[in-house]
């Protein structure tokens, strides 16, 4: 079964049946996460890099990178995954032409992916990040197999 | 023929809005209207009666106490509202077309006029500026010229990006180098066309190249921005996807903050299933 992971959303499932996907990824952060040995498989598409307020938590913790990825990963734990085995794959991150560095939401977005994983020693197999270009990403569960479609073209991760 | 001229003469053979909007429309346009008699010829049309009551119960437009007769709800939302309002609904049908050659799948286009339109009133709170009241319809219309293309016309943007991206322009000036018109011109002559006001107009003309604009206009800036905006988030979005150049001198006039930005991204997200809805349900 096809599960849809909106903007600011997360999926985890542990069936193999299923193909997680996230559509328009301009400049937010796909994160796909897979763990083969336990067969568990997850995606959040987060919109912004990080929840400011640090007191209160975020409505919606999946918004942020900060917040969402922790979640999500845990998430796939209490499902069995291990660190040691997690495979994880990033996409998205893209910018509009010439936009200055303090708007490009894209580069903050991956930016505080790379400290967030960076401070928990873990680190990206894949990334397909950057560009004008739209992304939609796919991960089979069956395989944890990653395909990025944009503009009518597909290729793996 | 240039392929610019068959463009032109294509679109302007586009049919207008449906008849009970231009009614409205013409009947506001009047200097003696009263929100009475505007409230006999709206309720004369069912679509337009339920997305006037659907407007005004709306959270973003109306709060408070549910309204339940047109006469009410005109009073809630202003005559300024209620024209934007209407002309919302004339146009939105066109929006939620497949638009084949342009990558978007019936609907997304409406979901990211909407998107746009939100963002720039939802900037304009959150920098503390009024916006002028055509913003909300404007940025509602920034894209009616990518329907023409994409559905009316059939033009496949698969070449028009293709070159876009080996150039490293935008995607605007590649429509430009190979049809002769990029899709705001577009938009602005059939909405010129259909007798949109001006400064509506304007805003679906310059919202790509707000510098090029003839006048200042704070609703231009904020609909560039929001647009940007909007295509940041990826709602609705097209194969163009983010191959645009937003204006530094715009950001710069309306003194954005990337947290100002934020806000309204976060924003968006929570208010344009509403509004979308209210425009995709109801079929003129």
């Amino acid at each position: 079964m096809e599960i849809v992971v909106n903007i600011s959303d997360m999926k985890v499932t542990s069936r193999a049946r299923d193909v997680l996907v996230t559509h328009a990824l301009g400049s937010c952060l796909g994160l796909a996460a897979y763990d083969p040995i336990a067969g568990v498989a997850g995606l959040i598409h987060c919109l912004l890099p990080l929840a400011r307020d640090a007191k209160t938590p975020p409505k919606n913790p999946f918004m942020y990178v900060n917040t969402g990825i922790p979640q999500m990963i845990r998430a796939m734990y209490g499902r069995g995954a291990t660190r040691e085995h997690l495979v994880l794959k990033a996409a998205g991150c893209g910018r509009m032409m010439h936009i200055s560095n303090q708007f490009d939401t894209g580069a903050s977005n991956i930016a505080a992916l790379k400290k967030l994983l960076q401070i928990n020693e873990m680190r990206l197999s894949a990334e397909d990040v950057g560009g004008t270009i739209p992304r939609t990403m796919r991960l089979f569960a069956d395989t944890g197999r990653i395909v990025i479609t944009s503009c009518g073209r597909s290729w793996e991760l | 023929m240039s392929r610019r001229e068959e463009i032109l003469q294509k679109a302007m053979a586009i049919p207008n809005m449906p008849m009970p909007v231009q009614k409205v429309l013409a009947y506001i346009g009047n200097p003696d209207a009263d929100l009475r008699q505007l409230a006999k010829i709206i309720e004369f049309d069912p679509g337009l009666t339920v997305n006037v009551l659907r407007m005004a119960n709306s959270s973003f437009f109306g709060g408070g106490a549910k309204v339940s007769t047109v006469k009410e709800a005109l009073m809630r939302l202003g005559l300024g509202r209620l024209y934007q309002l209407v002309i919302a609904s004339g146009v939105a049908p066109l929006a939620r077309y497949a638009i084949k050659g342009y990558g978007l799948r019936p609907g997304e286009l409406l979901e990211h006029s909407v998107a746009v339109a939100v963002a720039s009133e939802t900037l304009a709170r959150e920098l503390g500026v009024v916006a002028p009241p055509y913003t909300f319809t404007a940025g509602l219309l920034v894209n009616i010229g990518k329907t023409v293309m994409g559905s009316f016309l059939e033009v496949d943007a698969a070449p028009i990006l293709t070159l876009a991206h080996e150039q490293h322009i935008s995607f605007e000036q590649a429509e430009e180098l190979i049809l002769g018109i990029n899709h705001a011109e577009l938009g602005a002559l059939l909405l010129e066309k259909w007798g949109i006001p001006t400064p509506i107009v304007n805003v679906v003309r310059y919202r790509l190249r707000p510098d090029e604009s003839p006048e200042p206009d704070l609703a231009l800036d904020l609909v560039h921005v929001g647009d940007v905006i909007a295509k940041m988030t990826g709602i609705g979005m097209g194969i163009d996807g983010l191959q645009y150049a937003p204006s530094e001198a715009a950001f710069a006039r309306l003194d954005v903050s990337p947290q100002q930005m934020e806000n309204v991204m976060v924003a968006i997200l929570e208010q344009i299933a509403e509004v979308r809805d209210i425009l995709m349900e109801n079929t003129l």
